[in-house]
Order: C-alpha cells, then sequence, then structure tokens
C-alpha cells in the first residue's frame, strides 16, 4: 500500500510530501525523504516489539505503570518535566497541563539548544518570516554556526538554496550564500562564501558587522581576534545592506558557544538594524521534529517558551534558574518524568547522573539511555506514524501529522493525559 | 536582634521573601515562625526550618547553609540582615533600603534589579548581580553593592543607577547593555564588558579586552572617581594610594547604542 503526503517530524524542516510504501504492516520504502528522514520511518512495525510499560526493569501493564507515574509526581515537592521536542502539540499540552496541577517545572529540549534565541526575542523582538518568503524573495542567505546539509538535510533544496521562486526566477543563480563557522563543514559546498571565525568569537563578529553597518570606521587591529580580516567583514556587511531580501539563519554553533543570548541578541540587533537599508529576517535552524511546537504550546499557555516553573501556583519563567540543567544539576528535582527524548544520553554528566537518583518517568516509542534509568518506562506511538496530531515546522508553521499505521501503544497524549486524571484524583482525596 | 537559625536543611528550594526586617518588626518569635515559606510546590511556615529568638526588632542574624533559601530580604525596604554562611538566590532582589551582609557566598541574582539599599558579600557572587531579569528594561537603580570575591556573568546588566564594586574578577559581559551607574573591578574585567552601554562608567585596573565598539578618547584624572573611592575607602573598602594619583585611559562606547558610556583603565604604577 502506498501513502502520499507524508509528513516526515524527524527535523525543523518537517517535510510534508513524502510518499510511504506499506507491506505486512511495516514500512519498506519511503520516498522524496532525506537520509535521515528515511532511517526514521523505515522499519517501523503495527507489531508489538516491547512490553507496554516496565516498572523497576520488569514488565507492566499500562494500568499499573500509569499509576506508579502518578503516586511518583504527585508526591514530588520539585517534580521535573522535561522533553518534549519530539511528540506533537496535543501531548505537549497535556505536559502542561500536568506541570500545572503539580506545581513542577517544565522545560524542553529548547533550554539546551535555542533557548538563547527565545531570550533575544523577548529583548529585541524576532524579526522573522517563514520559509515560503525565504524559497520565493531570499536573494542574500547567511547560515551562521549551523550545518543544514547534515542536520536538516532538505532544507537547501525545498526551502532555501536551490528553488525557483516568485521573485527569484533562476532559483540557485538568484542567490547568494554565505556560510559562517568555526570549521568548514558539509554545508561550505553549498555556500559562494565561506567565512571561518574563531571558535567563541561570533559575538566580536556579529558586533563588528553592527558597527559596520551602521557606518562605524574599524581599525583592522579592532578586529584582529575574530579570525576575519576587515575587507572581509566590510564585504558582508555591503552585501547585506545591499541586498533586496537577505535571511540569516542562526544555528546551535552561535546559541551554544560563549556568550550564549548575546550572541542571539546580537544577531537579532543585527537584523534589526539592517532595517533602516533593507528588507531582512532571522530564523533559527530549530533541530528536533517539533520542539518549536513545545515553544509554541508554552507560550500560548504561560506565556513563556521553556523554562517555567509551577511550584507557586502560577507560571514563572528564569533561565538558569528554572531550566532542566539547572534544576538537575543542583539536585533540586526530587522526581522528572521525560517525554519522547533522551536527556541522559544529551544533557550534561552531573545533570544526567541526577536523574537516575531520583524517581523517573520516561515516555518514549523505544529504550534509550535514560529509559535505561527511569523507574517507569512507558511504551508510547510514534507521533507522525502511529499518532496524529499537530506539529510546527522550525519557521513556526503548523502542519498536521498523519496516523497511517495501527499501533499497539497508546499515544504520548492518552498516557499523559490518564496521568493527569489520575493525579487529579489523587489531589481531590487529599 | 532576631536570630534565625536554619534547622531543617530544605530538601528542595526554600523560597522565604518573608525574611525581610520589614515582616518582622514588631512581631514576637512565635508570630514570625508562622510567617509563610515555600518549600517546593508546597506552603510550609518559617518556623519549620529556622529556629527563631528575639524580639522582632529590624536587625536579623541568620545562620546555617541557606545556599537554598532563595528571596531572603528581597523588597526589604529597612533594617539589617546578617546572614553567617551563604544565601542562595535573588539575596536583596528588588530591595529598596537597609542593608545586607553576607559572610559567604551568594547566589545568582543578588540585589537584581533593586532601587536602594547597601548588599555586602565577603565570598562570591553569582551571574546577574545587580542586573535586570531576562525580558526586563532595567537592572538595579540606587543602591550599593560590593563582593569582596568574584562574580559570574551580567554583572549590572542593563543598571540603571548605583555603584557595584567587585574585589575579585568579574564574568564576561559586565555593565552589559547598562543605561548608567557605575561599576568598578579590581581583579580581571570578563570579556566583552559594556557591550551595548548606553551611559554609565565601568572601571578596570588591568588592560582590558575591549570590543570593537569601543575607542580610545583619552588619559586623564577623572575627578568624579576621586570621590567615589575616597567615599568607598570611608566604607572601608581597601583602596590603594596609587589609584588616586595615576591617570585612567578612557574609552567611549558602545558606539552601537548611545556611545556616552565609558570603560576607564587605569594607566598602571
Ligand atoms: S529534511 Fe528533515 S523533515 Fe525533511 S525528510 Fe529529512 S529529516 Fe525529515
Amino acid at each position: 500500500m502506498q501513502i502520499d503526503h507524508v509528513v516526515c517530524a524527524f527535523c525543523g524542516c518537517v517535510c510534508d510530501d513524502l510518499t510511504v510504501t506499506l507491506e505486512d504492516g511495516r514500512v519498506t520504502g519511503v520516498k522524496q525523504a532525506c537520509a535521515l528522514g528515511r532511517a526514521w520511518l523505515l522499519g517501523h512495525s503495527a507489531e508489538a516489539d516491547q512490553p507496554p510499560a516496565l516498572i523497576d526493569g520488569q514488565p507492566a501493564s499500562l494500568e499499573e505503570a500509569v499509576e506508579v507515574a502518578a503516586q511518583i509526581l504527585s508526591q514530588a515537592r520539585y517534580p521535573l518535566i522535561y522533553g518534549l521536542s519530539s511528540t506533537y502539540c496535543e501531548a505537549q499540552r497535556q505536559a502542561v497541563a500536568l506541570a500545572d496541577l503539580l506545581g513542577a517545572t517544565i522545560d524542553c529540549c529548547t533550554s539546551v539548544c535555542h533557548g538563547p534565541s527565545g531570550i533575544a526575542m523577548q529583548v529585541v523582538g524576532e524579526p522573522t518570516c517563514t520559509l515560503g518568503e525565504v524559497k520565493n524573495r531570499a536573494d542574500l542567505l547567511i547560515y551562521w554556526g549551523s550545518n543544514p546539509a547534515e542536520s536538516h538535510p532538505l532544507h537547501f533544496a525545498r526551502y532555501a538554496v536551490t528553488p525557483k521562486g516568485l521573485f527569484i526566477p533562476r532559483g540557485r543563480k538568484d542567490r547568494t550564500v554565505v556560510l559562517v563557522d568555526v570549521r568548514p563543514t558539509a554545508s561550505a559546498r553549498a555556500a559562494d562564501i565561506f567565512l571561518q571565525i574563531k571558535p567563541g568569537r561570533d559575538f566580536e563578529c556579529l558586533w563588528a558587522l553592527r558597527a559596520l553597518i551602521r557606518g562605524l570606521d574599524l581599525e583592522e587591529s579592532a578586529v584582529a581576534d575574530t579570525g576575519l580580516t576587515l575587507a572581509q567583514l566590510q564585504d558582508l556587511a555591503g552585501r547585506m545592506k545591499s541586498c533586496r531580501f537577505g535571511v540569516l539563519f542562526v544555528g546551535q554553533g552561535l546559541t551554544q558557544s560563549r556568550g550564549k543570548q548575546m550572541n542571539t541578541a546580537a544577531a537579532f540587533m543585527l537584523v534589526r538594524d539592517l532595517y533602516a537599508h533593507t528588507k531582512f529576517a532571522v530564523i533559527p535552524m530549530r533541530g528536533h521534529g517539533n520542539v518549536t511546537g513545545i515553544d509554541n504550546v508554552l507560550s500560548w499557555q504561560t506565556g513563556y517558551p521553556f523554562g517555567v516553573n509551577f511550584s507557586r501556583g502560577y507560571p514563572r519563567f528564569n533561565p538558569g534558574e528554572f531550566t532542566a540543567v539547572d534544576v538537575l544539576g543542583r539536585g533540586e528535582a526530587d522526581a522528572a518524568l521525560i517525554v519522547a527524548s533522551d536527556p541522559v544520553a544529551t544533557l550534561p554528566r552531573v545533570a544526567a547522573r541526577r536523574l537516575a537518583q531520583i524517581p523517573t518517568v520516561a515516555l518514549d516509542t523505544h529504550g534509550s539511555e535514560t529509559t535505561k534509568v527511569a523507574r517507569v518506562v512507558i511504551t508510547t506511538a510514534p507521533a507522525g506514524i502511529s499518532a496524529e496530531g499537530t506539529i510546527y515546522r522550525m519557521d513556526n508553521v503548523p502542519l498536521r501529522l498523519r496516523k497511517f499505521l495501527p499501533s499497539p501503544y497508546p499515544s504520548d497524549e492518552e498516557v499523559l493525559g490518564r496521568i493527569v486524571e489520575r493525579v487529579t484524583q489523587l489531589r481531590a482525596r487529599n | 536582634m532576631t536570630t534565625l537559625r536554619l534547622k531543617t536543611w530544605p530538601a528542595v528550594p526554600l523560597e522565604a521573601e518573608a525574611i525581610t526586617p520589614d515582616r518582622f518588626v514588631g512581631k514576637t518569635s512565635a508570630e514570625i515562625e508562622a510567617l509563610p515559606v515555600h518549600h517546593g510546590n508546597q506552603e510550609a511556615a518559617l518556623g519549620d526550618f529556622f529556629a527563631v529568638s528575639g524580639d522582632g526588632t529590624p536587625d536579623i542574624a541568620i545562620e546555617g547553609d541557606l545556599a537554598r533559601v532563595k528571596l531572603i530580604g528581597a523588597g526589604m525596604t529597612q533594617g539589617q540582615i546578617t546572614v553567617h554562611g551563604d544565601a542562595g538566590m535573588h539575596l536583596g532582589a528588588a530591595m529598596s533600603g537597609g542593608r545586607i551582609g553576607v559572610h559567604g557566598n551568594a547566589g545568582d541574582w543578588a540585589g537584581a534589579e533593586m532601587r536602594g539599599g547597601q548588599i555586602y558579600i565577603r565570598g562570591n557572587a553569582g551571574h546577574g548581580l545587580g542586573g535586570a531579569y531576562r525580558g526586563s528594561p532595567q537592572g538595579m537603580n540606587r543602591g550599593l553593592i560590593v563582593v569582596a570575591g568574584s562574580a559570574g556573568n551580567e554583572v549590572g546588566s542593563a543598571m540603571r543607577r548605583g555603584v557595584i564594586v567587585v574585589g575579585g574578577n568579574t564574568g564576561d559581559f559586565t555593565g552589559a547593555f547598562m543605561i548608567a551607574g557605575s561599576i568598578l573591578v579590581f581583579g580581571n574585567l570578563g570579556e566583552r564588558a559594556g557591550a551595548g552601554m548606553k551611559r554609565g562608567s565601568i572601571i578596570t585596573y588591568q588592560t582590558p579586552k575591549l570590543l570593537p565598539t569601543f575607542r580610545y578618547a583619552c588619559t586623564y584624572r577623572p575627578v568624579f572617581l576621586r570621590l567615589l573611592l575616597r567615599e568607598l575607602r570611608s566604607l572601608g573598602q581597601e583602596i590603594a594610594e596609587e589609584w588616586f594619583e595615576r591617570r585612567y585611559r578612557r574609552y567611549c562606547g558602545d558606539l552601537t547604542a548611545f556611545g556616552k558610556g565609558e570603560i576607564l583603565a587605569w594607566e598602571g604604577p
């Protein structure tokens, strides 16, 4: 059986024109996807290959697992809910409801990838656009600390570099592509200009560009430690000012290097400054499938995009205080619920170690480093294959994920909903 | 004097903005013990964690490891708090009067957005000392913070008025987006100091590493600095004689902002 218009939920590109072949309840063929998307989709089957749940490593039923999870979470005094990047918005909404109910801290992978972009947005605002505008209008593309060729493989071909657009009739020929990074990556081949900056000097480069765009004269010595020459910076500033529609894509190379939110604030300010000359936009290159979705869900429910704390009964936001790495690293969280994410493999060691020390509940479609240390593990159906819902593309455009394969496992939304229900009952009793 | 002694170490963060002279004044020790605090997601009483003795005068001494106790003296307007041990986050945040002394280290955001009063920290301070909270337009606006040790990143970010003195080193972005006020750093001034500053003074006694948007203006003896140093000396801060005598190099910036700020670098002996 062939299924068209399948949406890939693996990376922030959220390609929505895939074709999937099913044979005997198993995905056997994938067309139009990149290697990452294909690997993610292939091999999924409608059969049960794992127990529905584990409690202390022993197979258990879903009901038992929900009960233990609800007990753990409602007894905790500083519970943490974390992850949520690879699930859909309806499930994320349940997680926010649960955080509110528990007086928990809720944080998502944003805080360790593009949290700084969120912080910068609050300070400067986010002059942004959609990928459709990029395709149809952008004649200057600047990638900063991002390697889409490997992280978002179809980004160049679908949205940015090669496609022909309304005002870009000749496609690639009408665009100039600049890559700024600390080393030449696979994406450098797609770029017309590659600028290699010194590691940790992003802020200085952006700041020098801001100065040049404002017409200030700089000395060669002032930019000496950026890794670029004044002539290179002047050339880039000139291109930025004279393009018709420029887009700055910022990646984790910028948001996670020395300076973090200040780097991103500098990038956003640079784009804001460019409005005096031309049309320019900035788009953070969001990685995981629906990490943009959890930012949106948290924002419309609490007013803040990540690192939200409900312990006083109302939402509070303070990165560094209520972000997962910090709450775990300081040993404050006394229980955790991890949804669709593998923090034990990705967070710094002290934070990961804390997850093994406290009672942790993990919801995932398959085993991970986190499910190995979790007290309760619940297997859920993969979003976009066996569960349907809303997903946000990295430019904040919502798309509908489809369910095309039945699953023996419940969806994240259903499991979270049951935990919410059980916690509500436990609360009412006390 | 009212004395609080930590008897139960909080297992999760304890938010205790009740610990201010304003709330204690005129209360008996039993009434003080009944004041509400937040232990994680649960309400508790101050007496669950502290043994209280004393008479409810606006002079508070606290003993114990308070690294997990947040908001000590936050919003206070009068009186005095002395912490014998480490203090947690938001110490004296948004305070507008009175004095806090810490015989230990302080957590992040000490004196954040304060509006007056004084904070003395014998040990080190964390990030965001006297700074602005995320998304807030202004940090500290009046008051004095003196840290004997070092401080973290974003000291005095977006500060509007007041004085911050750091005896040791500061992290990156000291005085970033500062609107006005003075920051003196006697150890190493961190990188990217004064990024985006509009006005205000950052004073350093080492050769600073400057952003490309700061420009050398002149070398001189700033009169205000002599007065400020003398004032700090009268408050007990150690000030070397040669800091009065020698000249300072003035760099103005940040030229991407208003450009009326300055970094004053002592010329050296
Ligand atoms: S680019 Fe991303 S969304 Fe598109 S197919 Fe590849 S992994 Fe899936």
